[in-house]
């Protein structure tokens, strides 16, 4: 809620609210159902709010003594137009706000004249095209807000007058192409948005003259072919294009951009990447490219050392290159599921990997130097995989592995070795692996799925001491039975109220909690008992 | 000295609320209104605003247009990437705000700018 100070100050226009600063005045008048612009306002006013009224039009000359004006905030009102003379007197304007109006066009013959004027908010207004002179008198404008107009293309003309531009947004127009040389002046710009438009094609030097350009936004839009345009921009740090209609990345896409360091373009039926499209973006810290199924080859990645995050799902990988590690030393997670892989290279040059998604493949199997050295892998996902054989000393270095997923494979034996500090353990789907693995193994385990349900016993989830016959429904772990069961352990003698040391009772519950936690599947019952039954 | 919010008023008489509630403020806006939560002791209350508090910027979307917080060292900003006006003891170059300014610039200590 807005909260207004301190009585109305000398030359404050009733109803509005003053505010001193120092010998200037900062006036609020917003949201009070004004028509039009109070005439008593005090030369000293640096800052004057009159969003959120009724104003439809602004009579001539209205802030003609506001030489000192530097902020001036007219949004949320029902202005269809402002004349150039409206606005005169205003030398030292700054901040101009016009956003939220009904503004159908701008003057063009007389344009505003407001040299010191830094940022201009047009956003939100009924503009369809922007007049070649409009800008004429606001040369040392800054930011510019456009988004959410009309507009059916760039205006071109008009953008030439602004030489200082450093921020742009065009987004949220219906603009359906860029023509060559549509931004040549503005050599200062660094971020453009041009999002949710309907921008179907670009010529190749459209982005010509943005020589500062760092971030480019053209996600939402309908483009057909990769931009090559963007060739031009040396300086491009941030660059989106998802959610388009683009079907493939030439080679060398990225040959003008080495200052790369994010790219967006999911959400595109991309089904061919150029082998040396992501080559030489030392910057570059993430790469997802999804469904590309015109890939058979994994990418050419020399010069891209900075690469943390890779993602290459669901395309035609039947292999990985060998120096895979060598071109992305920093690698931390590497998804590669749903590919045709059959052979793993050796990933111990990989020291930073965290994880790894290997999920969907055709991997036959996993050899000594597999995972080497690995120490800082928590996460392996091999399931749906055609494993056979994994090497005695394939996990022995994982010292931070907590999760391994092997399900559906082909394991007769999975090796222990190194398998210590693991939580999740999956190994449903090898139907060849009977061995009951104790606990002992897996002091930290939680989750644990396993071919058949014997193989749970060991994790006493079935009471299993019982012999078989005396099975009965009663199996729930609940805390009432751990607790029926506790004190059957630690008898209180009632009369004495002897309570044994309450931190070393809890710790023993703990201990013997932890013992019973242990979520192992399939769980045991009537139909599948504890005894090992072969081929149950 | 910029007015904290500009064009909002409190409660359920705001002029950009679509729906509301007098516990919660505005709980959607108007189309082209920027929906801001914003905290009053332990309480949120949703705010529809046409142009974001300082320290937030605006995005529009044809979904929705919301308000998001600057970088902590910049005060007002058009985009995450890009300030427009330093917090104390920061500079503006080219939309960044840093302690230095770059050689052969000086620091405006008015403005918060490198020139």
């Amino acid at each position: 809620a807005q909260d207004r100070q301190g009585p109305a100050a000398p030359l404050c226009p009733s109803p509005c609210q003053c505010e001193e600063d120092g010998i200037f005045v900062m006036v609020d008048c917003s949201e009070l159902g004004l028509a039009s612009v109070p005439t008593n306002l005090s030369p000293l006013t640096t800052y004057l709010d009159l969003s959120m009224n009724n104003i439809s039009e602004i009579q001539p000359r209205a802030f003609h003594r506001l030489h000192l004006l530097s902020e001036l905030r007219i949004s949320g009102n029902q202005l269809r137009y402002i004349s150039g003379h409206a606005l005169q007197g205003l030398h030292n304007l700054k901040v101009l706000m016009l956003q939220n109006n009904q503004l159908e066009r701008l003057p063009d013959d007389a344009p505003w004249d407001l040299p010191n004027l830094l940022s201009l908010r047009l956003d939100a207004n009924l503009l369809s095209e922007v007049p070649a002179g409009a800008f004429r008198g606001v040369r040392s404008l800054r930011h510019l807000w456009l988004d959410d107009n009309s507009l059916t293309e760039i205006p071109v003309t008009a953008l030439d007058s602004l030489p200082s531009l450093q921020a742009m947004t065009l987004a949220l127009n219906q603009i359906t192409h860029i023509p060559d040389y549509a931004f040549t002046n503005l050599s200062a710009l660094v971020v453009l948005h041009l999002h949710n438009n309907q921008i179907r094609s670009m010529d190749a030097r459209c982005f010509e003259g943005l020589h500062s350009l760092e971030t480019l936004d053209l996600n939402y839009n309908d483009l057909q072919e990769f931009p090559v345009a963007i060739r031009t921009l040396s300086k491009l740090q941030e660059l989106g294009f998802h959610n388009n209609n683009i079907k493939a990345i030439p080679e060398r896409a990225f040959v003008g951009n080495p200052q790369l360091q994010t790219i967006h373009f999911y959400e595109n039926p991309i089904q061919f990447v150029g082998k040396s499209a992501f080559q030489f973006l030392p910057k570059l810290h993430t790469l997802s490219l999804n469904g590309a199924t015109q890939i058979q080859e994994f990418p050419d990645l020399k010069g891209t050392t900075s690469l943390e995050i890779l993602t290459l799902t669901r395309a035609g990988l039947s292999a990985l290159p060998l120096d895979l590690c060598e071109q992305l030393p920093r690698l931390r997670v590497l998804e590669l599921s749903y590919n045709q892989i059959e052979d793993l290279p050796s990933f111990h040059h990989c020291s930073a990997l965290q994880e790894i998604g290997l999920q969907h493949n055709q991997i036959r199997r996993i050899e000594s130097s597999t995972f080497q050295q690995l120490t800082s892998l928590r996460a392996i996902d091999l399931s749906w995989n055609v494993i056979e054989w994994i090497h005695l000393d394939a996990f022995v270095s994982l010292h931070s592995l907590i999760k391994l997923d092997l399900t559906e494979n082909r394991l007769s034996s999975v090796p222990v070795a190194g398998l210590g500090g693991l939580t999740h353990l999956k190994l449903r789907g090898n139907t060849e692996l009977y061995e009951a693995f104790s606990p002992d193994y897996f002091p930290r385990m939680r989750v644990i799925e396993m071919p058949y349900a014997y193989q749970c016993c060991v994790y006493g989830s079935c009471d299993s001491y019982k012999p078989a016959s005396q099975w009965d429904t009663e199996q729930s772990n609940t805390d009432e039975d751990l607790h029926k069961r506790t004190v059957a352990m630690y008898p209180m003698h009632a009369d004495t109220h002897y309570d044994p040391d309450l931190e070393e009772f809890q710790m023993e519950i703990e201990e013997s909690k932890l013992q019973t936690s242990v979520q192992c599947t399939p769980t045991p019952g009537p139909f599948r008992p504890c005894d090992s039954l072969l081929g149950s | 000295q910029h007015k904290q919010i500009s064009g909002v008023s409190s409660g359920c008489q705001q002029g950009g609320c679509l729906t509301c509630s007098d516990y919660n403020g505005c709980l959607s806006c108007k189309p082209r209104f920027f929906m801001h939560l914003e905290r009053i002791g332990m309480k949120q209350i949703g705010v529809c605003m046409t142009s974001c508090p300082p320290g937030f910027y605006g995005t529009r979307s044809p979904e929705r247009n919301t308000c998001t917080k600057c970088r902590s060292d910049c005060e007002s900003c058009f985009h995450k990437t890009f300030c427009t006006h330093c917090r104390a003891g920061f500079y503006l170059q080219q939309g960044k705000c840093q302690e230095n300014c770059p050689e052969g610039m000086v620091r405006n200590e008015a403005q918060r700018e490198c020139v």
